[in-house]
């Protein structure tokens, strides 16, 4: 091999090696976490295979754009009466990118007299966080909002 | 038994009577490992170490309890409503995947 073409190709591949950042490379060979989970497996996980509706009763408060991935507020509110027959019994936080994507569940009871539910979680990137809220009489409902992640909160 | 970690309980707002709703925020310093971290200094993973179960109860009766997984921001912060029946001891428990318990307790004073 020429010495010009060595060099060449030796800086190509450093340029490459400069380009993919050290989360990226972590994120490949990292041994990941025991619960690993994507979006559709833990919705199924809660749901058991069940329709989710997309509805207006769930609002979801999160920042459009958070600048740090590693704090972000997330508030959950879910109309209901809260009474023993009509409650919200379970509120699931998902964020949808993560690597494992449950971020907390909140069995509610009649006591709490309001559907709500406040948390901050950590984001790996810009991504959907979605609210899954499980009603009293076995109905699941959703609702999603995105995040704008300027930097990651994982590794 | 590890020792105690710093956590409080805080009641919004601070003053209430009896069938108000009020907000009760739960704090906790806590590392929260993800497990996908690197230690600077040895060059090796650090463990996954994260609170895993919640318990709000209220005189001994739980009211709300919570799963959570290390997606949950370090330090970590929770919410929930509560309606106050009366007096009364609002009681946290805490578990880590490591096996780590812990207890925090308010008395919950209502006035008028």
């Amino acid at each position: 091999m020429k010495r010009r073409n060595f060099i060449k190709g030796f800086c190509a591949a450093s340029a490459v090696a400069v380009t993919m950042t050290p989360s990226v490379l972590l994120a490949k060979d990292a041994p990941k976490s025991a619960n690993q989970l994507t979006l559709d497996m833990a919705i199924k996980a809660i749901t058991g295979g069940k329709d989710v509706a997309q509805s207006d009763k769930v609002s979801l408060t999160v920042p459009e754009i958070a600048e740090n991935g590693a704090v972000v507020p997330v508030k959950v509110h879910v109309e209901s009466p809260m009474t023993d027959a009509d409650h919200v019994k379970a509120i699931h936080v998902l964020a949808s990118k993560n690597s494992n994507s449950r971020c907390a569940d909140v069995m509610l009871t009649p006591l709490n007299a309001k559907g709500y539910f406040a948390t901050r979680v950590k984001l790996g990137g810009t991504q959907d966080i979605v609210a899954l809220v499980e009603m009293s009489d076995g109905t699941f409902l959703k609702a999603s909002k995105p995040v704008k992640v300027t930097i990651g909160g994982c590794g | 038994m590890a020792e105690a970690r710093k956590s409080m309980i805080k009641f919004k707002p601070k003053k209430f009577k009896v069938d108000d709703i009020i907000k009760i925020d739960f704090i906790v310093i806590h590392p929260m490992e993800t497990g996908m971290k690197k230690d600077k200094k040895t060059g090796e993973m650090k463990p996954a170490h994260f609170i895993d179960s919640i318990t709000f109860s209220l005189d001994g009766k739980p009211f709300t309890t919570m799963k959570v997984w290390e997606t949950v921001s370090t330090n970590p912060y929770f919410s929930v409503n509560l309606k106050v029946p009366g007096k009364g001891k609002i009681t946290v428990d805490y578990t880590d995947n490591m096996g780590e318990k812990n207890t925090k307790s308010k008395k919950l004073k209502p006035k008028g």
